[in-house]
């Protein structure tokens, strides 16, 4: 009997985990990428996923504080193989943008003042739509008080 | 004067001879009653009113239906062929479960497992008729209801069950006539472009407003055998030359869509590429509503499977490539094919109809009769010259 459950239970979470597999994967990657940048523990990581088309982006905004480095990173699933990612002001202007790393592009940024940025990302090439994506804004170093 | 009376009566028995020859008595009369058209006959002013109204309502109510389905279901399913749900009445369980069944075979035999975009299969099954202050739902068009930037991983499909399926459906009719085949036969059938964007995702935009500007009629039926053992398909209907129709479709079919049945690659480029110029604004939630009678509007024969029949030549990378393609379509679809579209569309279209004979083309008998009455004429002409004398 306890094996039957067992075995029901294994297969219902194969069954919910079934058409997730793109965005656990950018999660699984995305997780191994802060992982390697290297975080000091207690600091909050900003992060969003979400999927796009080809040629579609998408954009959201985040505060970051005065004087510390953060690693902006993006990552994507396996049908993806160019995306774009871009540092904006609050009110719209290019800050930084990395079109060069095809799926894994990085920014790393540190801000003059504690202000409220727009991260854009732009799915340049996806081979099976949508693909998804996942961004990470990660802070590298306490604030120093 | 003897001699002017015999000329007249020479002329008319000419012109009837001719007359009998080239206005045959097949030809002088319509039946009116053609099978191809089928047109039911036509109501008062205010009947007709009514019944566009009512089709309008049923558009709109199938489209509101697909939407809400669509909120339903959203991140419901965990299955990965396609999640069905039943409309119009609440079939047992074992029922639901069989549908099911046959669906993951159909799914299978498709080459598709866990695919980015999920399908819904929405099947409206008969119901009463409805009352008196509303017409009845949508029963006899297809519908789909593509992914958006809303909804970006679900296609919902909409599928009138009928009477015939109904009862087979809840197990009415007897299975071993009608049998599984023919229900899984009917199921993928009804995924229609939803297929397509379960096997190779969001086409890229190009792609995507050629197919909305003609109504996807060019991508209708993923099958993955080909027509050969398919048992319906627009040839039924349309592509076999015994049927006393055959002419009746082909008359009704666009220039290009005729000019490619003859074997012409420019009439195949034309008909493959219409409403690639066009560049449409794609609407949010944008239902395709399959034409009642699909196969008289395609540009193709059998168009519905043109695509899938691309997708199955060419392999699925090069597939791929054209689907989200940014480049135009005529250029895409060619470096895909590595060929003209134009050639390999005739050559494609040879594959299913011998290629037909355009321009004039007598009858045999006609050709002896009109030549017997030439010499005929002539020789009655030489004979009266000869005879003729100036005094």
């Amino acid at each position: 009997m306890r094996i039957i459950l067992v075995l029901l239970a294994v297969s219902g979470v194969s069954r919910v985990l079934v058409g997730q597999r793109w965005e656990r994967q950018v999660q699984e990657r995305v997780q191994r990428t802060i992982a390697a940048v290297g975080t000091p523990s207690g600091l909050p990581v900003v992060r969003r996923s979400g999927m796009l088309n080809t040629d579609e982006a998408a954009s959201f905004q985040t505060t970051l504080a005065q004087h510390t480095p953060y690693a902006i990173i993006a990552v994507c699933d396996d049908d993806c193989s160019r995306l774009q990612l871009t540092l904006l002001t609050s009110s719209g202007s290019e800050i930084a943008k990395e079109r060069n790393s095809e799926s894994l592009p990085t920014l790393h940024f540190t801000a003059a003042t504690s202000a409220v940025y727009g991260i854009r990302v732009v799915m340049e090439a996806c081979r099976w739509n949508p693909c998804w994506y996942a961004i990470a804004v990660v802070p590298l170093r306490k604030i120093p008080s | 004067m003897a001699s002017l009376k015999r000329w007249v009566l020479v002329g008319l028995v000419g012109c009837m001879a001719l007359a009998l020859a080239y206005v045959p008595p097949r030809g002088a009369k319509s039946s009116g009653t053609t099978l191809f058209v089928g047109q039911s006959r036509q109501g008062t002013p205010a009947r007709q009113r009514a019944q566009a109204l009512a089709e309008e309502w049923r558009n709109a109510d199938a489209a509101v239906r697909l939407l809400e389905d669509r909120q339903r279901v959203k991140g419901n399913s965990f299955r990965t062929s396609p999640a069905i749900v039943f409309r119009g009445a609440t079939p047992p369980p074992n029922v639901v479960r069989n549908v099911e069944t046959v669906m993951d075979s159909v799914w299978r035999r498709l080459g598709l497992a866990e695919t980015k975009v999920q399908v819904t299969l929405v099947i409206e099954l008969q119901r009463p008729n409805g009352s008196a202050d509303r017409p009845t739902p949508l029963q006899d068009r297809v519908a789909y209801l593509p992914p958006d930037s809303t909804h970006r991983t679900i296609c919902m499909a909409y599928l009138p069950a009928g009477p015939y399926w109904t009862l087979v459906i809840l197990g009415k009719r007897d299975a071993r006539h009608e049998g599984f085949g023919r229900l899984a036969q009917w199921l993928q059938a009804g995924l229609g472009p939803c297929a397509f964007y379960a096997a190779y995702g969001t086409p890229g935009r190009p792609v995507q407003s050629w197919l909305a500007a003609r109504n996807w009629d060019v991508g209708l039926y993923l099958g993955s055998s080909g027509i050969a053992g398919e048992r319906f398909s627009s040839l039924t209907l349309l592509g076999d030359r015994r049927f006393r129709w055959f002419w009746d479709g082909v008359y009704s079919f666009s220039p290009a869509t005729v000019a490619c049945l003859a074997g012409r690659p420019s009439g195949c480029r034309t008909a493959v590429l219409a409403g690639a110029a066009e560049e449409r604004t794609i609407p949010i939630a944008s239902i395709v509503l399959v034409e009642r009678r699909w196969w008289q509007t395609q540009r193709l024969l059998p168009g519905e499977r043109y695509l899938g029949d691309v997708a199955r030549t060419v392999g699925r990378d090069r597939f791929l490539s054209f689907w989200t393609s940014a480049l135009p379509v005529d250029t895409a679809l060619a470096a895909t094919l590595k060929r003209p579209v134009g050639e390999w569309t005739a050559d494609w279209q040879r594959g299913f109809v011998a290629p037909i004979r355009l321009g004039p083309a007598p009858p045999l008998g006609g050709v002896a009769l009109a030549l017997a009455i030439a010499v005929f004429a002539i020789g009655i002409v030489t004979a009266t010259a000869s005879r003729r004398q100036i005094r």
